[in-house]
């Protein structure tokens, strides 16, 4: 689960293009939007297909998107479950 | 102020390839959204609102077998040929005399897009036909629609604010008529359905996988669509001057309505999304009231935007709920029968507030079953006539480009106020130009990291650029924003072709940047600027319209300060492409310049 943990975190930070952050900067328990990180919807849809290239992933709404990455962890916890490759 | 007369009106979309066709179409309740398997295959499940005939058949409409013609440009030239008759442009030209100067405005944002997308992948590795550059771009789009037509037109434009284009030009062209700087306006919009947008609709997750349902509970998205639509635009004495020489001829110029108001206001609340109090379709539709001294309650049927979507349909119905109260007239989206043919929309919009003022009727919202918290509840009879006076036609667009038309049966007495002219002399406050790529981190000044992340190197050059302009004038919210672009997001549009060709989801953070109105979209929101906001896209001659443009809000008295700026970009394969074609394109990988123009009283 922690190699996982990383691996989204380097992903997010190329996906997202958060050029000053490092894995480390991130807390995984941490909310993403709003406060904590502070992403937004457009965030969520760029995750959206970051989980569907990299891991088969395919959700139906920005809203489904929305209620699973409320942290890097429980974004893993999905991935892991769910993932198709 | 003149009244403006609306004397010809042509269209061809999903329900119609004619006006008459639409409105019988609407009567019988049969729709245009249809199973996408025949645009492409990877689109199944996305409905779509096509027009029915194809490339090749369109060509043999236009006589243009053999060439390399968009289908943008072949869907507008059908329609502009019928509003062109309808409007007896040609008779009129022929019976009177030569120095009448008829303009097109036309609006599109894909502009030749369906065609470059086909050649792509054999462009990109520096083979195939690389002629559909030279008709690529939107102005070269319009351009190349003007010259089919002869010497039809003396002058050409292409407004380009997304899904409002085709709205913005038809208000464009009534102030074009009204400062004289046109005889005849011909005005509207195209857009064919391309796989670069409906990919990028589809990245952004807002296609409903079923027929749309525009203010329903359940609304899940929007169904694209594609067509074109035009009206002819004329100051009504000039309208009633031709009829009387045309009378001699057997004919008569037919006055189906007037264009009696118009609004143009920014949400500058998000790129993509509405406000949840609806401030710039709220402010769109109050200023189109004002200029037609119409109250709310004069309005008999407003034609909604209603995409469907859940943000739009509930923040439009804030908005009208905000502009009506309890006095809502009837209201329906028509985007159940056509789709959203994002620029043309506007457009095919008015044609169907036109048919619905002539014959009567309230279109139906097809698609819609349940009502919802918040959302207005549409009309839904297809057989409702009633004696419609004055009809109101909403266009919103990414980037929160709003805009409302109204259309009534007979000049609005407010019409007849003239705009106080000022003589104030027009001044430049300041003007700062950028060209040199480096200079881009200096965006950090006025822009936060989390936010400058997403921008893209247009982007960066247009904000830096025009924050410091606004900075050395001492303005922090300009009351107009005007954009000037002949190529726009070059780039970002390379790049999400790249994806597409490699078969890959678009990338949203680019395709909502990849429209010509996003510079003007994110000024707005960085100044918090909810007046005028307008994206020109026509060449070389960009600039000029947008400066055009700004002095003549100025000198009305509608604007004290006004931000104009143009920007362009290039990469190493678009230069190396428009040399193909002989068109060298600018040397330098970014240059935009901001101005900031002022009516001179010190009182700012």
């Amino acid at each position: 689960m922690e190699d996982l943990i990383l691996e989204l975190k380097q992903e997010i930070i190329a996906a997202l293009n958060l050029e000053e952050m490092s894995p480390e900067d991130i807390d995984a328990e941490a909310p993403l939007f709003g406060d904590g990180l502070g992403l937004d919807s457009i965030d969520a849809l760029e995750i959206i297909v970051l989980l569907e290239k990299k891991y088969g992933i395919k959700l139906s709404s920005a809203s489904e998107g929305k209620a699973i990455f409320t942290s890097i962890r429980a974004i893993a916890e999905y991935v892991s479950q769910n993932r198709k490759k | 102020m003149d009244d403006i007369a609306i004397t010809g009106m042509g269209a061809v979309c999903s329900i119609g390839n004619c006006c008459y066709e639409m409105l019988k179409t609407m009567h019988a309740d049969l729709f245009g959204i249809r199973d996408n398997e025949h645009f492409s295959s990877e689109f199944q499940d996305l409905p779509a609102g096509i027009l029915d005939v194809s490339d090749s058949n369109l060509k043999l409409i236009s006589h243009v077998e053999g060439e390399q013609v968009s289908r943008t440009q072949l869907m507008a030239q059908w329609a502009l040929r019928e509003a062109l008759e309808t409007g007896y442009v040609h008779a009129q030209k022929a019976c009177s005399d030569r120095t009448l100067k008829v303009v097109l405005v036309n609006g599109t944002t894909v502009g030749g897009m369906d065609l470059t997308e086909q050649e792509f992948s054999q462009l990109r590795q520096g083979e195939g036909n690389a002629d559909c550059m030279l008709t690529h771009d939107c102005g070269a789009t319009t351009e190349a629609i003007a010259r089919h037509f002869g010497n039809t037109f003396s002058e050409w434009v292409t407004v380009s604010t997304a899904c409002s284009s085709g709205a913005n030009a038809i208000a464009l062209g009534a102030e074009l008529l009204r400062s004289g700087r046109a005889d005849i306006v011909v005005a509207g919009g195209t857009e064919a359905l391309t796989r670069f947008h409906m990919s990028g609709f589809n990245s952004l997750m807002i296609l409903d996988h079923a027929p749309c349902r525009p203010f329903d509970k359940n609304r899940a998205g929007l169904n694209l669509g594609e067509g074109a639509a035009y009206v002819v635009m004329e100051r009504d004495e000039l309208a009633w001057k031709i009829s009387g020489k045309m009378a001699a001829f057997g004919n008569c110029v037919q006055i189906s309505a007037y264009l009696s108001g118009y609004g143009n206001a920014c949400d500058a609340f998000h790129q993509t999304a509405t406000s949840d109090n609806g401030e710039g379709p709220f402010l769109a539709m109050t200023e189109a009231l004002q200029m037609a001294g119409l109250k709310a309650e004069d309005i008999s049927y407003v034609n909604a935007h209603g995409t469907g979507t859940p943000n739009n349909d509930l923040c439009e119905s804030v908005a009208l709920r905000r502009v009506f109260g309890e006095k809502m007239p009837p209201v329906s989206s028509t985007k159940g029968y056509t789709g959203h043919a994002t620029s043309a929309a506007g457009a095919i919009e008015t044609i169907i507030s036109l048919l619905a003022l002539q014959h009567d009727f309230i279109p139906m919202n097809r698609g819609w079953k349940e009502p919802g918290e918040g959302l207005v509840c549409p009309a839904m009879d297809c057989h409702s006539f009633a004696s419609l006076e004055h009809v109101m036609c909403n266009s919103f667009g990414f980037g929160g480009n709003d805009t409302s038309l109204i259309f009534s049966k007979k000049p609005t007495a407010a019409s007849g106020q003239d705009h106080p002219d000022t003589d104030n002399g027009i001044c430049e406050l300041a003007r700062v130009e950028i060209s040199d790529t480096a200079q881009l981190s200096d965006v950090s000044e006025f822009v936060k990291p989390m936010e400058a992340r997403r921008m893209s190197r247009l982007m960066k050059a247009a904000v830096l650029s025009s924050m410091r302009a606004l900075k050395e004038a001492g303005v922090d919210t300009p009351d107009a924003i005007i954009t000037a672009t002949a190529y726009g997001a070059i780039e970002l549009s390379e790049r999400l072709l790249n994806q597409l060709c490699d078969g890959e989801t678009l990338k949203p953070t680019w395709f909502m940047q990849s429209t010509h109105n996003t510079i003007a979209g994110e000024l707005a929101i960085r100044t918090r600027c909810h007046g005028y906001n307008i994206t020109y896209s026509q060449g070389d001659r960009s600039l000029q319209w947008a400066m055009d443009d700004a002095r003549q809000l100025i000198r009305q008295g509608k604007c004290r300060t006004v931000l104009v700026e143009c920007h362009d970009e290039t990469t190493p394969l678009f230069r190396q492409l428009m040399e193909r074609v002989g068109r060298p394109c600018q040397e330098e990988e970014v240059k935009s310049l901001a101005i900031v123009l002022s009516c001179g009283k010190s009182s700012l």
